[in-house]
């Protein structure tokens, strides 16, 4: 299986976007990076004019470079963005990902990766979709192990590319409304960046002290780090192409060597496990989503 | 002038009887299984009582919208088809349509019955819109609740198919069917089988002089002696974020549209959607009856138009926490 480097998802700033960019390109044996903003349109990341000269800098890695595009698309300048970003992956012989039905119909008739925020719950969505030009999918989410069985297994006319997100905070959803800014008594009009103070989202708890949320500016995600390693030989079994790895603040480079060594068999899942949670300061993760069981739960694989 | 339609929900026969007889435009209703998003016990209508209703409606001079708004299973998709066919076999005046996989089956199938974009599909804009009107022929879209009301008017201003937008009631704050909030504590997937907090999910515990709403083992909200408790929902939980405890997301009331009602019709929308298919004939009555009012005294005199008091203390009086919100309408809110 080869290892995705999922879109950052959080506000890091241009510059230290670039240096994950560049670190994970060339230090990291993830075989695929995924490049855009896909949470919020205001947001300071990499420029759309950046992103050319970044793409050519990033090729010699000899990794696969897809464009990511917005989740939730609203506004005008969003959409003439997306035109923009269609473009430049067209012009550049990139895949682009769309997270949205706007990101389809743009990028229709082009190589298009359906995001995790497409819904496709079953293979006739799938296959309308292939139609209009995507060439690989991952996974909602929420889709469990018997669900991602059944869509891959389905009869097709032409192959495409599964992918499972397996490691990182789950993106759950997407508001209008900024939770970052509106924790700080802010709109999102006026939203002081703040989410760029929460490199790994803002901690919600439970009353009763639980981790359940992080806030990620307009995007809601789990508190728990999701981590299918331990369920990488059934992966496997089901045909699941790529596994996504998203981008958190610390460790990333290490955490793609533990997959990769396990994806080799340099370790075993348990041993995957362990050095994963090393990187996760000891805290629980989750798995539930793949097991058909609450998505913040755990279960053994 | 082409009026702004008062679309109403019906649960049951009784409510979509209650929402003819105080002036609905037009009815929203859907069958008893996982099919469409409201999948409670005892809701919803078996085929004879869809008959039924649609006749009633009609005879009244009423449309019938049938709603089939989740995505069809892996295993077993087949229930979702036969609702489609159903649908048109019945001839609703429209079916609401989430997937795509049925939106081409239904366009192929049944060329002549008209598709409304069910807001599950989650189409915020332009782009979206065109797509599945290039694929599908879609008829209308219904919007969902992230975009404000001047971005409703230039939305309108670019597409061909008539906008639905929610008037009144439940407030989802999230992109609708793309929400994993649900089953993220439930396990139970609101796209898939149809319900949003399931109410086998839910606990209600009182000790020590507390109540706490649980979903799925996860503590929504606990409140203090004499405060009223709100159905549970992650959405509108009351979480502890940047060292306070407060509704993170949003507090537990209703969308309210009556104080900006001409700024919303002038965006122009073509419907006006009351949410609640699980609610009461009762509040399907009431609250049907104060939009129809308000969209008649809209009408009447555009430039005169002034919510009344009375209607608001009587929708607030439906509404949990017995409070209203103009939502994701108002830019301030987001």
């Amino acid at each position: 299986m080869k290892i995705s480097m999922g879109p950052v998802l959080f506000e890091w700033g241009r510059t230290a976007l670039k240096d994950f960019y560049r670190r994970m390109a060339f230090e990291t044996a993830a075989d695929v990076l995924y490049l855009g903003e896909v949470v919020c349109s205001k947001r300071q990341g990499i420029h759309l004019d950046e992103l050319e000269p970044l793409v050519r800098e990033l090729a010699p890695s000899g990794k696969e470079l897809v464009v990511s595009t917005l989740g939730l698309v609203m506004s005008d300048e969003e959409q003439e963005n997306l035109h923009r970003l269609k473009d430049l992956a067209v012009g550049m012989g990139l895949k682009i990902e769309a997270n949205d039905m706007a990101g389809i119909g743009v990028g229709e008739g082009h190589a298009l990766v359906a995001g995790p925020h497409v819904n496709v719950y079953n293979p006739a969505t799938l296959d309308f979709l292939q139609e209009v030009g995507v060439v690989r999918m991952v996974f909602p989410v929420e889709l469990p192990a018997d669900s991602i069985a059944g869509i891959i297994q389905a009869p097709r006319a032409r192959p495409v590319e599964f992918e499972v997100f397996a490691h990182g905070r789950l993106p759950l959803t997407f508001s209008a409304r900024c939770y970052t800014a509106r924790a700080f008594r802010l709109s999102k009009a006026n939203c002081q960046y703040k989410c760029g103070d929460f490199p790994d989202g803002l901690i919600t708890r439970t009353q009763e002290g639980e981790g359940l949320l992080s806030m990620n500016g307009i995007q809601t995600m789990s508190e728990k780090v999701h981590t299918l390693i331990g369920e990488v030989v059934r992966l496997e079994a089901l045909g699941v192409e790529l596994v996504r790895l998203s981008p958190q603040s610390r460790f990333m480079s290490e955490i793609v060597a533990v997959w990769r060594d396990t994806l080799d068999r340099r370790l075993s899942p348990e041993e995957g496990l362990a050095k994963l949670a090393e990187f996760n300061g000891g805290e629980p993760f989750c798995n539930g989503y793949f097991h058909n069981k609450p998505g913040m739960s755990y279960h053994r694989p | 002038m082409k009026k702004v339609e008062v679309l109403a929900p019906a649960g049951n026969l009784p409510s979509l009887r209650a929402a003819v007889d105080n002036g609905a435009d037009a009815v929203y209703f859907g069958f008893r299984d996982a099919t469409n998003a409201r999948n409670f016990e005892g809701l919803n209508f078996s085929e004879s009582e869809a008959v039924q209703g649609i006749d009633y409606a009609r005879r009244h001079g009423v449309k019938a919208n049938v709603v089939l708004n989740t995505f069809p299973q892996v295993n077993d998709p087949s229930p979702w088809y036969r609702a489609v066919d159903a649908a048109a076999r019945l001839k609703a005046d429209a079916i609401i349509l989430a997937n795509a996989a049925l939106l081409r089956y239904c366009r192929e199938r049944h060329p002549q019955l008209p598709i409304h974009l069910s807001v599950q599909a989650s189409a915020s804009n332009a782009e979206a819109i065109r797509f599945y009107q290039r694929h599908f022929n879609i008829a209308r879209v219904i919007l969902p609740r992230v975009l404000t009301a001047p971005e409703i008017r230039a939305l309108h201003e670019k597409i061909d198919v008539e906008l639905e937008v929610f008037a009144f009631g439940g407030l989802c704050v999230m992109a609708e069917g793309r929400c994993h909030l649900s089953s993220f504590v439930t396990g139970v997937s609101p796209n898939i089988e149809g319900v949003c907090s399931p109410a086998r999910a839910v606990r209600f515990e009182n000790t020590d002089g507390k109540l706490r709403t649980r979903l799925g083992g996860a503590l929504i909200a606990e409140y203090a002696e004499g405060e009223d408790a709100a159905y549970p929902t992650i959405c509108k939980g009351r979480f502890e974020a940047n060292d306070r405890v407060y509704h993170v997301m949003e507090e537990p009331g209703s969308l309210n549209i009556l104080e900006i009602l001409p700024q919303v019709i002038e965006a122009g929308v073509s419907s006006l959607k009351i949410e609640g298919r699980q609610r009461t004939k009762s509040y399907v009555g009431t609250v049907t009856k104060i939009l129809r009012q308000a969209v008649d005294a809209y009408y009447e005199a555009p430039g005169a138009y002034r919510a009344k008091p009375a209607w608001l203390r009587a929708l607030n009086a439906t509404s949990e926490g017995a409070t209203h919100t103009l939502g994701t309408y108002e830019e301030s809110w987001q």
